[in-house]
């Protein structure tokens, strides 16, 4: 196998053990040579080959939104939609915004340095360590995850190793090539490649390897891989996670398509995107009203930001899904919409709580609640899973909700047009991202 | 109609059916034969089962509006996890010993409610899965020695797989051994009863699940190594509940290891709970030929449809699955799988099912979440 590894504009090749443990060998030799880097510098190159992913005239964003909607199974316009509002957090700017936001003075990176507004007598000299080596693995089929990895450890001068979900290779792959013509000598710290989850030689290789492991993936995925890293290699995770909804009483009719697009986003494959929205009740929309509305609105949706081509599997899902559900509705148990052949959408009205298979691309249910206040009871059972909170319409009860949620477990409650891209320095899982990375060496009676 | 009428009429289809069923000329079914059962038994589903009324008239079909059985709107095979489907008008407190209630094993997808299918008349049941099993089975003998890695009937009341292996041998087995208790234990003295029939010479048809011949396979299985000649067996199902998964031809080759018993003499067996009527690959009057498709018995309709349109798909084109089965006049005869295949010639070619599929993003069913954490309390 050639050097290329990663760096090709296809997808990144599959490596065997020998490669693998070559590229791991190149990447720490790069240790010293970036850390001696200004932190600025490097936030500075990223962000110029971020950037060009929003410029429409680049050839890179043009060759990605090529092959995005065919590998991560999206419309040609949704497909568009989510890489503008991923790649709107990998300029220079957005990425200095989060290294201020997580480090207060990002140049704790390259040196000693006092906290930025500590004048207390005990003040000492502090500075941020990245990983000797960081590998980030990613799973999944949302465009733009393994971009933001490995934007992360690159930022804290971590030589990166990324194994990108099976629906997100290319835009890491052409991340490393921009980056390779950007700054060759950062390129060389970052590596691209791929094996599907659960090839366990070559993750225990890199496991072994990092000084920093990086784990997306499913309750058991991260478990597993948890459990086979040495004491010695930092294992930071984000399992999967659900994302809900709440439209208080004093929402606006309006505020319906921005729900609707919260929900279409990503098509359900998100910890972000809301699968189950109450609507509080003595509102001027009633709950039965409010799942009409969101109806419309995702029928609206259908043409500015359309499903992908269905696949059988979907599709049979849909039909288990729809079958079910009207049989319940037939019965009393329940109220359906949805968008028949030509539409991938369904909103299913629950008076009460029901059982089904109810997950689909554009599937949402909508419950009542009587009170705001309630969902911190509703939602425990979720609570380790549980990620983002939509809201609208909760007037100032937003700060309780977010208080009395947060101590269920979510970490982000944010209004409905926030929700789909949260910024580079969200509390991903309800921990600051880069700090997950950093180790801290503090020097105490040193004068500089 | 009312309750009695109803379930008097229920029973007089039932007898009329059976004695159909156990006719084993199948040359003589007609398509209007079928289509005309077909729409009785509409009738009295429709009539009795209210769930399955909602959906038919939610999609504007009745009794008087079905011009052809395609017309009837067929049941998502996952419904079954979520309502009771009993077209039998009966009470369900009467007899206990003519009803059953059948349960999935309910581990995969890490879902925990299980598919329940009511059989309100097991004499039906049993009526219609003899003659397919000798088809597929006994093509050449009347009876054969049952060595059965299915648990019996008795250790596992609620699968329909155990009380069909119980009901077959009850009319075809010279004699029935059961070696694996319900869980997964080789039954006592079993090994020792099956050292005699090999030494005997006397020829075996071996039944089990996928998953039962995996372990078997693994462990060496060296019980049941060197088959008698004329030995068959019949594998079913998936790999229920297991991350390791391996091809079909890999398992059976791994079969004809460690029985002797050589691939052209394994049938699949293509059932589910869902369905009373089974479907076998005749690879023991066919041979090679017949290696992935399967055939059903002339009462169960098979067709191939448009996953979006539910249109039926041209004969050799693959869509998801949907069968007509009369054997489930208790419950509701027309059901949509999960499961992918193709139409050939009136067989059915399975690819594989359609749900399953690797987790996409960093979201999970939240249906999951909720009730993993009612169990845990």
């Amino acid at each position: 196998m050639s050097g290329s590894v990663g760096f090709g504009s296809g997808a990144p090749a599959q490596p065997d053990l020998e490669d693998l443990r070559r590229i791991i060998a190149r990447l720490r030799a790069r240790t010293h040579t970036l850390r001696a880097r200004p932190a600025a510098e490097i936030r500075d190159a990223l962000g110029r080959v971020g950037a060009r992913f929003l410029d429409e005239a680049d050839e890179l964003r043009m060759r990605a939104l090529e092959v995005l909607p065919t590998e991560a199974h999206l419309s040609v316009p949704m497909a568009r939609t989510v890489l503008d509002g991923m790649a709107r957090d990998w300029t220079g700017e957005r990425l200095g915004a989060l290294l201020r936001q997580e480090l207060g003075d990002p140049t704790l990176l390259d040196g000693l340095a006092f906290r930025p507004g500590d004048d207390s007598a005990s003040r000492r000299l502090e500075m941020a360590v990245g990983p000797s080596l960081c590998v980030q693995i990613v799973s999944g089929s949302v465009p733009g995850v393994g971009v933001n990895a490995l934007l992360r450890s690159l930022s804290v001068k971590a030589p990166t190793l990324l194994k990108p979900g099976a629906g997100d290779r290319v835009l890491p792959t052409l991340f490393a090539e921009g980056l390779r013509k950007e700054d060759p000598a950062l390129a060389d710290a970052l590596a691209v490649v791929y094996w599907p989850g659960g090839t366990t030689e070559l993750e225990q290789v890199v496991l072994d390897a990092a000084d920093v492991a990086v784990v997306y993936g499913s309750d058991e995925t991260v478990s597993t891989l948890r459990a086979r890293a040495p004491a010695t290699t930092r294992v930071v995770t984000y399992h999967h996670r659900v994302g809900v909804g709440i439209v208080g009483r004093d929402a606006y009719p309006q505020v319906v398509r921005e729900i609707a697009r919260s929900v279409v986003l990503f098509e359900q494959r998100g910890c972000v995107c809301p699968q189950l929205i109450y609507v509080e009740r003595g509102g001027a929309i009633p709950p039965e009203g409010f799942a009409l509305l969101l109806a419309e609105a995702l029928e609206a949706l259908e043409r500015e930001l359309p499903g992908p081509p269905s696949t059988m599997e979907d599709a049979s899902a849909l039909q288990q899904l729809r079958g079910t559900a009207e049989m319940m509705a037939g019965q009393g148990g329940m109220e359906v919409h949805h968008g028949g052949q030509a539409g991938s959408w369904s909103v299913l009205f629950e008076p009460e709580p029901t059982d089904g298979p109810w997950s689909g691309p554009r599937a949402i249910r909508v419950r009542a609640v009587d009170d705001a206040s309630l969902l911190s009871k509703l939602l425990e059972p979720l609570g380790p899973h549980l990620q983002s909170v939509g809201y609208a319409g909760l007037a100032g009860r937003a700060a309780e909700l977010a208080e009395a949620l947060g101590r269920v477990g979510a970490s982000r409650v944010v209004p409905f047009g926030a929700l789909s891209f949260p910024p580079p320095w969200w509390l991903h899982d309800g921990r600051g991202p880069l700090l997950e990375l950093l180790r801290w060496v503090e020097l105490e009676g040193g004068v500089r | 109609m009312n309750d009695d009428n109803h379930a008097g009429a229920f029973e007089t289809m039932v007898e009329a059916l059976r004695a159909r069923l156990t006719e084993g000329n199948w040359e003589s079914w007609s398509p209007e034969e079928f289509d005309r059962r077909a729409r009785a038994a509409f009738e009295v589903q429709f009539e009795a089962c209210s769930p399955y009324r909602a959906l038919c008239e939610r999609r504007g079909v009745t009794p008087t509006s079905v011009a052809r059985w395609e017309d009837i709107p067929a049941v998502p095979a996952a419904a079954f996890k979520h309502f009771l489907f009993d077209s039998s008008g009966s009470d369900s407190s009467v007899d206990a010993s003519t009803r059953a209630l059948f349960r999935t094993s309910g581990t995969t997808e890490g879902r925990q409610s299980r598919g329940r299918h009511v059989v309100p008349r097991l004499d039906l049941y049993r009526a219609s899965l003899v003659e397919p099993f000798r088809r597929g089975l006994l093509p050449d003998r009347a009876s054969i020695v049952f060595l059965s890695l299915v648990p019996s009937p008795d250790e596992v009341p609620d699968s329909s797989l155990s009380f069909m292996v119980g009901a077959a041998a009850e009319r075809l087995a010279s004699e029935v051994v059961w070696l694996m208790g319900k869980d997964g234990g080789w039954v006592e003295h079993a090994s020792d009863r099956v050292a005699e029939i090999r030494a005997s010479g006397e020829p075996v048809l071996l039944l089990g699940t996928a998953l039962s011949f995996l372990h078997l396979v693994e462990d060496g299985g060296n019980a049941l190594s060197r088959l008698p000649e004329g030995s068959r067996i019949m594998e079913t199902g998936g790999f229920k509940g297991v991350r390791r998964t391996v091809s079909r031809e890999e398992l059976y080759r791994d079969i004809e290891g460690s029985t002797g018993v050589p691939r052209a003499r394994i049938v699949n067996e293509y059932g589910m709970t869902e369905l009373l009527s089974q479907l076998y690959e005749p690879v023991l009057t066919e041979g090679a030929e017949a290696f992935g498709v399967h055939r059903p018995p002339p009462w169960l309709a098979v067709r191939a449809l448009d996953p979006t349109t539910l249109a039926p798909l041209p004969d050799g084109q693959e869509g998801v699955l949907a069968f007509f089965d009369l054997a489930n006049l208790g419950s509701v005869c027309h059901v949509l799988t999960e499961d992918v295949g193709a139409i050939e010639q009136g067989r059915v070619r399975l690819r594989g099912r359609a749900t399953g599929a690797e987790p996409r993003g960093c979201s999970r069913a939240m249906d999951e979440l909720m009730s993993a954490a009612g169990q845990r309390r």
